[in-house]
């Protein structure tokens, strides 16, 4: 699993897939208030993406991947 | 392979062997602006030709080096051992790629990395703006941002980039970049592709500036349709179009994009200020402007912009001035343009410099456009663009050198009058020709030019008012060619040439190679049979018929044979590509100045051929640069040119390859090489004194020649020479020596194209047969007893004026036997090359030849001198294969 | 049938072209550079050129400058191919005396949609 959910934290790790983004939004909307941590992230795929710009979600740590986190604040911002 | 593929690849290797000689050439004489400009030729070609297939890969790296080389050819970046080394590297990742297509027909994907890294570091040497360093923006757009219709660059979202990143874009652009608006707008079901999008989007390069927007239209999160895309990316890149092309591809359709000018990015921006700027303020700058007082402009802005907010709009635009001066010095009406503007507080109008852009890919759909005419919207739209370039071209002002002469006029006539002509309009021809008349007379290109305004204003339904086609990005997505069946044709080739390369594990083909071998001598035991059914059984027409079918298996087993020669065939370029960096690198850790020349790389030999020849070529080029090439003081003292000439030369004499290796060095002193031999025991007194300078020379060869000392004080090579020998004469192969003493030396060696199958001749001696490789026997003859000579207690004839020594094969295999003659008294004798020399060996018999396929002898036989093998015949027995190169 | 000249220093540039042009059913002459171009150009009358830019011993710009000289030749229309698309290689040809840009590799169907369009052929 590349993302791996806590109470209220997602931790987003190496490449996040394309089955990844059904439990993402499920998760986001039960957890109105859950953060995301994509600081082990090195890539999400177009539909995880998309559903984190629908919710917007505080992110804790943004990814170590540099081109990642130019796009990421680009869009989650 | 089809043949532009063929000839591309031939062509190539010579481009590669010409930058790489360029590039020593240069490293000479580095001033040479000639040399700059032909290296700068033969790049520039390769890319060209390149960009004709599919191999991004390569034109990535050729691209690169091409912009380099072309840096250097300006003088904007100076030319040094790093630019070469960095060349080379690039050249030689080119030749890889090129064996790996001769080989496959393709690239494989595992290059994309080696490929970049080296496109990387050739941009590095470059001193061009990168864009990693432009610090990167992040803007929200609203979404109504998105309703670009690729009308016009001030309409893109780009108006609100930041000021030093719109700055440091605009001199991209000024110094010759591209810069392109970007949007990429993946189809909605793209994920059940298997496509990440965002994947593709983070692979453009270069990147300045980027974004991301979603079109969700679900109300509520539980509702959004996770696995349809409703994502739009856009970027600045001033990654080069080509790149782009290739990294999008397979989704030209989703891609819109826009050149940016450079003018586009000037637009000041900022907070606008109640405060009207003192009229006489902005005249006494205008004034500096107009009487060219540059710097006293430059100071009077800078004091301006101390004494005002930099958040201001004002302060943007006096910023945006200096940024102009400083850019686009030339560039007076754009500076004019945005002084003005500071006057009037109000955006510049650029449309007057610029004109509008043009897009190159449609994704949004425009309205579709009705075409009354009968005429295809491709045809229209080449149409308007043909005819517009000749309204370009007639609009252009008169230079000195571009004066408008008849030729042109007449050109640009003809032009007209075959695109008329080709959208059926023929009435309008003669108009042309009217028109063209006059300008001819009158020396001008007004009354053309005023026809063609004319015409085309009253022939509407000729312009064109759709979107252009998109535009495929690259050569393999593009279907060949459009018109008539031919495009079929021309789709079944490609299909053809693309089926037509196999890739097949080396095992297989060996394997396919014994069993032809087995084959080849399994069918020898055809003549055997017809010849029993013949005499044993009194079968004669079945004898007959057996020896019919053994012709037909033998033709066919022969170009079985032949066929599997071939695929193992091997060009020596294999082993040739190594030796000019080779060559480079020694040279210059020597201290040496060496032209390297290779000739007949594309000469072909088995592969284990090459392979063993590969050893000793390394040896033999190692040592004409150690010990026969001088330094260049040596040279001058000699009277020779500096750079010393190195010349490998492959060619093929019938069925054998010849490989030269020429110096223009000192050469071998006979007198050294003799006297080393004595002192080392290798030869004695008597030969001491008698021995030919030749015979001195290949002493060279002989086991036990070389030692360390000898290295240090000879005038030469004799270094593991012996060693070269020996692996040369394991694949039946010869080497020989030549060298004149002040002159330079020429090594050659002769090798056998293939070394499956042997020919050899079955002789007869003491009631044994043997067998006698071929390539070794120089001709068959009888010699009558009373011919044979005794001198100095040794056997001898003369053969065509010549003193052939003989030998009898009895004793030479130690059997205490004479050897026996014919009834007429003549002894069958093989006139052999051995070192050269041609010595005769007396048999009792010859019988036929046979090919057989010789397996070297193992173990204890393994040891025992003069054999090179055994094989089996086709009647189950055993053949001994003689080696008189050891017996003798 | 139409004659074409193309002018190119690389080979396979030449034989790309040739390959497209004959398969429409167009004659192709070559020419390696300007001047084996001129040479060419004056003695046979083409109703086409293909001139690429950079060659050895005479370029694109340099042939179509001669070229338009001559008088008592027919002037037919010049492509020039080009790997370099920057405006100003564009205004430089113009000025010489080329009719068209293309940029390099050209594509098999725009090509020959421009040399119809310059031959006057109409289309099928």
């Amino acid at each position: 699993m590349a993302i791996e959910y806590k109470k209220s934290l997602a931790v987003f790790s190496d490449f996040v897939g394309v089955e990844d983004a059904e439990a993402l939004l499920e998760w986001l909307g039960k957890n109105p208030k859950g953060k995301v941590n994509f600081e082990e992230c090195t890539h999400i795929h177009a539909s995880s993406l998309q559903v984190l710009m629908a919710v917007k979600p505080p992110v804790v740590a943004w990814p170590k991947d540099e081109n990642l986190q130019l796009w990421l604040k680009v869009a989650l911002e | 392979m089809n043949n532009l593929l063929e000839q591309f690849l031939s062509e190539a290797r010579d481009f590669l062997q010409g930058i790489g000689e360029k590039l020593m050439q240069l490293e000479n004489d580095p001033d040479s602006t000639e040399l700059m400009v032909e290296l700068f030729r033969f790049v520039h070609t390769l890319k060209g030709n390149s960009g004709l297939f599919d191999f991004p890969e390569m034109t990535r790296v050729l691209h690169a080096s091409e912009d380099l080389m072309d840096a250097v050819r300006n003088g904007r970046v100076n030319y040094s051992q790093t630019l070469a080394d960095q060349l080379l590297e690039a050249m030689d990742f080119v030749g890889s790629l090129m064996d790996e297509i001769e080989v496959t027909g393709k690239i494989g994907s595992n290059h994309l990395v080696i490929s970049t890294e080296l496109t990387k570091a050739l941009r590095a040497l470059l001193d061009t703006p990168d864009a990693v360093n432009v610090p990167v923006a992040i803007e929200v757009y609203t979404e109504d941002a998105l309703t670009v219709k690729g009308i016009s660059w001030s309409e893109l979202p780009i108006m609100d980039l930041p000021e030093t990143i719109a700055m440091g874009l605009h001199r991209c652009s000024i110094d010759g970049e591209t810069v392109l608006w970007l949007q990429y707008t993946p189809e909605p079901e793209c994920f059940f592709k298997g496509e990440d999008p965002f994947f593709l989007a983070r692979q453009i390069p270069d990147v300045a500036w980027r974004h991301v927007i979603l079109n969700n239209s679900a109300s509520t999160l539980a509702e959004m349709d996770v696995f349809s895309s409703q994502l739009v990316f856009q970027l600045l890149t001033i990654a080069p179009e080509t790149e782009l092309d290739d990294l999008l591809r397979y989704v030209p359709d989703q891609i819109h994009r826009v050149k940016i000018p450079a003018l586009a990015f000037v637009k000041p921006s900022g907070s606008s200020t109640d405060q009207a700027i003192d009229d006489d303020v902005i005249d006494s700058v205008l004034a500096l402007f107009d009487n060219d007082e540059i710097d006293a402009l430059i100071h009077t802005i800078n004091t301006m912009l101390e004494l005002s907010s930099p958040e201001l709009w004002s302060s943007s635009a006096l910023r945006w001035v200096l940024h102009l001066i400083d850019a686009e010095p030339d560039n007076k009406p754009a500076q004019r343009i945005l002084l003005e503007a500071f006057r009037t507080q109000t955006a510049p109008d650029w449309s007057v410099l610029t004109p509008p852009i043009v897009p190159q890919h449609k994704t949004v759909s425009a309205p579709i456009h009705v075409n009354t005419s009968e005429i295809p919207d491709t045809l229209l739209r080449d149409f308007n663009v043909v005819i517009n370039t000749q309204k370009e071209i007639l609009s252009l002002p008169a230079t000195s050198s571009g004066a408008w002469s008849a030729g042109r006029l007449k050109a640009v006539g003809a032009t007209l009058i075959g695109c008329y002509r080709a959208v059926q309009r023929p009435h309008e021809i003669e108009g042309i020709e009217a028109a063209l008349n006059i300008a001819l007379t009158q020396n001008s290109p007004v009354p053309l030019l005023g026809w063609l305004e004319t015409s085309l204003a009253n022939t509407q339904e000729l312009i064109f008012k759709g979107e252009p086609e998109p535009v495929v990005a690259s050569l393999a997505a593009q279907p060949e060619v459009k018109f008539g069946r031919r495009t079929d044709d021309a789709r079944g080739e490609n299909a053809v040439a693309a089926s037509k390369t196999l890739k097949v594990d080396q095992d297989k083909i060996d394997r396919l190679m014994n069993l032809i071998g087995e084959m080849v001598v399994a069918k020898n035991a055809l003549p055997y049979l017809a010849n029993r059914a013949e005499t044993v059984f009194g079968v004669r027409e079945l004898s007959r018929e057996i020896k019919a079918q053994y012709a037909v298996i033998n033709r066919v087993a022969e170009e079985m044979q032949d066929t599997i020669m071939q695929v193992r065939m091997m060009p020596v370029s294999f082993i040739f590509q190594r030796f000019p960096r080779m060559v480079r690198d020694i040279s210059r850790k020597l201290g040496k100045e060496v032209e390297l020349v290779l000739e007949g790389d594309a000469t072909e030999a088995d592969k284990n051929i090459i392979e063993a020849l590969s050893d000793p070529l390394i040896h033999i080029v190692r040592n004409s640069l150690d010990h026969g090439l001088e330094m260049p003081e040596a040279r001058l003292a000699a009277g020779k040119s500096v750079t010393g000439k190195l010349h490998i030369r492959a060619s093929q004499e019938s069925d054998r390859v010849l490989i030269e290796i020429i110096d223009d060095g000192k050469g071998i002193n006979p007198e050294v090489i003799k006297h080393k031999a004595y002192e080392k025991g290798l030869i004695d007194e008597a030969t001491l004194e008698r021995i030919s300078d030749q015979d001195a020379v290949n002493l060279v060869f002989a086991a036990g020649f070389s030692t360390a000392d000898v290295i240090s004080d000879l005038s030469g090579r004799g270094v593991g020479m012996d060693v070269v020998r020996s692996a040369v004469e394991k694949v039946n192969g010869t080497v020989g020596i030549e060298s004149v003493a002040g002159k330079g030396t020429r090594l050659f060696m002769s090798l056998p194209l293939s070394m499956a199958v042997t020919n050899v001749m079955i002789i007869e001696s003491n009631k044994q047969i043997f067998g006698v490789p071929m390539d070794l026997v120089v001709e068959t003859v009888r010699v009558p007893r009373v011919q044979i000579r005794t001198i100095k207690q040794k056997q001898t004839t003369v053969l065509r004026g010549r003193i052939v020594p003989l030998l009898s094969l009895n004793d030479l295999l130690a059997r205490n036997e004479a050897q026996l003659p014919n009834e007429d008294d003549e002894f069958a004798t093989l006139i052999v090359r051995v070192h050269g020399e041609h010595v005769g060996i007396l048999v009792d018999d010859f019988r036929e030849t046979v090919d057989i396929i010789l397996k070297p002898m193992t173990g204890i036989l393994g040891g025992l001198p003069g054999y090179s093998g055994a094989a089996l015949l086709g009647d189950g027995s055993v053949l001994m294969v003689l080696n008189p190169r050891e017996l003798i | 049938m139409k004659h074409i000249l193309v002018i190119d220093d690389a080979a396979t540039v030449r034989l790309y072209h040739r390959n497209i042009l004959e398969k429409a059913g167009y004659s192709v002459d070559e020419a390696i550079n300007g001047i084996e171009a001129l040479e060419k150009s004056l003695v046979k009358s083409y109703d086409l050129y293909i001139v690429d830019v950079n060659m050895p011993k005479l370029d694109g710009y340099g042939f179509l400058k001669e070229f338009r000289r001559q008088e008592d030749v027919v002037q037919s229309p010049a492509i020039m191919v080009t790997t370099e698309s920057g405006n100003h290689d564009k205004i430089l040809g113009y000025a010489a005396g080329a009719n068209l840009y293309m940029t390099k590799p050209t594509k098999p169907n725009e090509l020959l949609s421009y040399v119809r369009l310059l031959l006057g052929e109409v289309a099928e």
